[in-house]
C-alpha cells in the first residue's frame, strides 16, 4: 500500500491545481463594484440563473461524503441503509417546491441571508433565531469534517501520508487540501464553490458514467452482481447471528426504517443551511423551481452510485481489502484502483477530492453567515455595516474549517459520523419553525422554541441509546418504539411538532405577546426581478416587487 | 366572479389563484403527492420480479423514477405558471386570465 501510483498522482495533483486557480479566479467572474458586502462574498450576489444554480446546487448537495458512504452502506448493509437515499432523493424534490420558493420569495423582499434571518423577522424572536442558527452551525461542523474523511479514505487507498507516523506528517496532504479550500473561500466567497462546481460536475460525470459502462463487465454483468450481493446480504453474519443485510426490504419493520428514513433525511435536507445558501444565491424564484425539474438527473447518478457498494462486493480482491482494512468507506476507492487503469484512477480520485471541496466550502460560508447575521449582529453589534459583517463572515469561515479539521484528523472517524448523523436528527428541529412559518403565523414563538428543544433532546437521547453487537451507543439512526422501527429523526420532529402545537394553544389562551411580524402575505410569492439585490431604502424595494402569485 | 383590476399587486390580494383555478390546483397537489407517495409506499415495488435486465424490480423501480420525476415535476411548474395572475403572467394561457384583463 506504501507504493504510490505515480499515474494516479499525478493526474491528482494536476487537477486539484487546475481547481485551486479557478478557486482563486473566481473573485473576478461576475464581478461585483463592491465585493465587501454579505449578498456578494456570502450569496455570489444572488444572480445566479438556472445553469449555474443547478451545478451549484447539485455541486452542494450530492456530497464527496455521499459517494463514499452510500455505496458504503451498500456494502455493508444493503438497501435500508444503502438504498434509501435513492427514494430520498426522490421525494425531496417535490416538497421541496412545496416551500422553498417561498422562502426565495420573502427572503429576497427582506434580504434575508440565513434561514434564522426569515424566522427573527417572521416571529420576531432574537431566542428562535438565535436556536435555528446554533442548530445549523453544530449541525454544519461535523458534515464540514465528514468531507474530509472522503478526502481521506482516497488518500489512504492512493497511499499517500499514511506510513509516516508522525501524526502531523501523516496528514499532510489534507492539510494542503484545506489550506487552499480555506484560502480561496476566503477570497472569493460563494463564487469559488460555483465555479469549482462546474469542474467536479463534469469529473464525477465522467466517472460515474464509465464506472457503470465499465465496471460490471469486468465483474461478471449486473446479473451477478445482484446474486451476489443477495447471497451476502442474506448470509448469517458471525457476529450477530443474524443476516448481514437487507437485500430488498419485505418485512414490515425494513420497509418502515426505509421509508421513514428517506422521508426524514428528506425534510431535512432542504432546510440544510448550506442548501439554503445556494438556494438564496439565485436570481429569480422560477430558477428554484426549473432547478426542482432538473436536479433529478443527479439522483439517477446517485442511484448508480450506491449500485457501486454492490459492485465492490461483487468483485473478490476489493471484498478481500475493505475487509483487511475492516473499513467500508474504502470500497469505492479500492473498487477504482484495482478495475480502472492508473490514469482513470487518478481522475475519478480527483473527482472524490474535488467533490469534497465544493459542498465543504459552501457549508463554511452557510455557518459563516449564520453566525455573522445571527449572533455577531444580533447580540454583539447591532450596528455592524455591510462590510464588517463581510470580515467577519471571511474570518468565521476559515474558523469553522480549522475546526472541521481538527474534527477530521483528531477525532476517531467514527466520531464523526455520529456526529452527522445526529446533525440529520438536529437539523431537521427547525424544519417546523422554518417551513410552518412559511405558510402560517399559527405556531407561537415560544412553543416552537419549547418543540425544538423537545425533539433535540429526544433526537440526541435515542440516538446514544441505540445499541448493536458490536457497539453500544449510537450504532445507527433508527430505534424500535412500541414493536415498530422508525428514523429517530421522524420521531423527534412529530414530537417536536406535537409540543410546538400544544404550547401553542396554551400560549395563547394566556395571551402571551406573540412578537411583530415584518413579512407581508402577498411578499412570500414574490417575484422582484429587477429589484437590486442589495438593500435599498425599504419603500424603493416594495414599489418593485411584482407579486406573481402561484 | 371578483372584481377585475389591472394592477397584478390587487387581484393578486383579491382573490387567491387557488380558488380561481380550482382544477388546475387539484391537478398539483395530487401530482405533487402522488410523487412523494409511490417513492415512499416500499410494498409497492418491493420485490425482486419482475426483472428488467438483471435489475430486480425494488432496484430498477427506483432508478427509472427518477427521469419520471424530473417530467413529472417540469408538468407541476408548467401548471403553476397558469395560476400566476395578471398580465405578467407567461407561459400557456390559463382560463382566468382573461377576467382579469377584461
Amino acid at each position: 500500500m506504501s507504493n504510490v501510483n505515480a499515474v494516479t498522482f499525478t493526474i491528482v495533483v494536476v487537477l486539484f491545481l487546475v481547481v485551486t486557480l479557478t478557486g482563486f479566479a473566481a473573485a473576478r467572474w461576475r464581478r461585483a463594484e463592491d465585493m465587501l458586502h454579505l449578498n456578494e462574498w456570502g450569496l455570489g450576489g444572488r444572480g445566479f440563473g438556472t445553469f449555474v444554480a443547478w451545478f451549484l446546487l447539485g455541486g452542494d448537495l450530492y456530497t464527496a461524503y455521499t459517494f463514499i458512504a452510500v455505496p458504503a452502506a451498500m456494502f455493508g448493509a444493503g438497501a435500508v441503509t444503502g438504498y434509501f437515499a435513492v427514494a430520498y432523493t426522490i421525494i425531496v424534490f417535490p416538497i421541496a417546491l412545496i416551500f422553498l420558493p417561498r422562502l426565495w420569495s420573502i427572503a429576497r423582499v427582506h434580504h434575508y441571508v440565513t434561514p434564522a434571518d426569515f424566522i427573527r423577522g417572521r416571529f420576531g424572536s432574537r431566542g428562535l433565531a438565535l436556536a435555528i442558527a446554533f442548530t445549523g452551525i453544530l449541525a454544519l461542523m461535523p458534515y464540514i469534517a465528514l468531507q474530509l474523511v472522503g478526502i481521506q479514505a482516497v488518500l489512504t487507498v492512493m497511499g499517500v501520508g499514511t506510513t509516516a507516523g508522525n501524526a502531523f506528517v501523516k496528514d499532510l496532504p489534507l492539510f494542503i487540501a484545506f489550506l487552499v479550500l480555506a484560502v480561496f473561500t476566503f477570497v472569493s466567497g460563494l463564487r469559488a464553490p460555483a465555479l469549482i462546481a462546474f469542474i467536479k460536475d463534469t469529473l464525477v460525470y465522467l466517472m460515474i458514467i464509465v464506472a457503470v459502462l465499465y465496471l460490471p463487465t469486468k465483474v461478471g454483468g449486473w446479473g451477478h452482481i445482484f446474486s451476489t450481493a443477495q447471497a451476502h446480504m442474506t448470509s448469517i453474519s458471525p457476529v450477530t447471528h443474524k443476516p448481514t443485510g437487507v437485500f430488498i426490504p419485505t418485512t414490515g419493520n425494513s420497509q418502515l426504517a426505509f421509508s421513514t428514513l428517506a422521508l426524514g433525511s428528506a425534510l431535512a435536507l432542504m432546510v440544510y443551511p448550506h442548501a439554503v445558501t445556494a438556494v438564496l444565491s439565485t436570481k429569480r424564484r422560477d430558477i428554484i423551481k426549473r432547478n426542482m425539474a432538473l436536479l433529478p438527473l443527479y439522483s439517477i447518478m446517485l442511484a448508480f452510485i450506491a449500485l457501486l457498494g454492490y459492485v465492490a462486493l461483487a468483485d473478490k480482491v476489493t471484498a478481500a481489502n475493505v475487509k483487511k482494512a475492516n473499513n467500508p468507506q474504502l470500497a469505492v476507492p479500492y473498487l477504482f484502483q484495482h478495475l480502472f487503469p492508473s490514469w482513470f484512477t487518478g481522475i475519478a480520485f480527483a473527482a472524490i477530492v474535488i467533490g469534497a471541496l465544493v459542498p465543504a466550502a459552501i457549508m463554511a460560508i452557510a455557518a459563516a453567515n449564520l453566525f455573522t447575521r445571527n449572533i455577531f449582529k444580533e447580540f454583539f453589534k447591532p450596528d455592524a455595516s455591510p462590510r464588517l459583517e463581510t470580515r467577519v463572515s471571511q474570518w468565521v469561515s476559515l474558523i469553522v474549517k480549522v475546526g472541521a479539521l481538527l474534527f477530521a484528523i483528531g477525532l476517531p472517524k467514527t466520531f464523526s459520523i455520529n456526529l452527522q448523523l445526529l446533525g440529520g436528527i438536529w437539523i431537521l428541529q427547525t424544519f417546523p419553525a422554518i417551513v410552518s412559518g412559511l405558510f402560517t403565523r399559527w405556531f407561537h414563538r415560544y412553543a416552537l422554541l419549547a418543540g425544538w428543544l423537545a425533539g433535540m433532546l429526544y433526537g440526541t437521547i435515542a440516538a446514544y441509546n441505540v445499541s448493536s453487537p458490536t457497539a453500544s451507543h449510537w450504532a445507527g439512526s433508527v430505534n424500535t418504539l412500541w414493536g415498530h422501527t422508525y428514523y429517530i429523526g421522524l420521531t423527534a420532529i412529530i414530537l417536536n411538532i406535537a409540543v410546538s402545537a400544544v404550547l401553542t394553544l396554551v400560549l395563547r389562551a394566556a395571551r402571551v405577546p406573540a412578537g411583530t411580524d415584518e413579512t407581508l402575505p402577498r411578499q412570500y410569492t414574490a417575484d422582484p426581478v429587477d429589484a437590486p439585490a442589495r438593500p435599498a431604502p425599504a419603500a424603493a424595494v416594495l414599489e418593485s416587487e411584482v407579486p406573481r402569485g402561484d | 366572479m371578483t372584481q377585475s383590476s389591472d394592477t397584478p399587486a390587487t387581484s393578486g390580494r383579491s382573490r387567491s389563484p387557488v380558488a380561481a383555478h380550482p382544477v388546475t390546483s387539484a391537478i398539483i397537489a395530487i401530482l405533487v403527492l402522488a410523487s412523494i407517495f409511490f417513492a415512499l409506499y416500499v410494498p409497492f415495488y418491493a420485490s425482486a420480479t419482475p426483472k428488467v435486465g438483471d435489475f430486480p424490480f425494488f432496484y430498477f423501480y427506483l432508478l427509472i423514477y427518477m427521469p419520471v420525476l424530473g417530467v413529472v415535476m417540469w408538468i407541476i411548474i408548467t401548471l403553476q405558471r397558469r395560476l400566476r395572475p395578471g398580465p405578467g403572467a407567461e407561459g400557456p394561457a390559463g382560463a382566468g386570465d382573461g377576467e382579469v384583463t377584461r
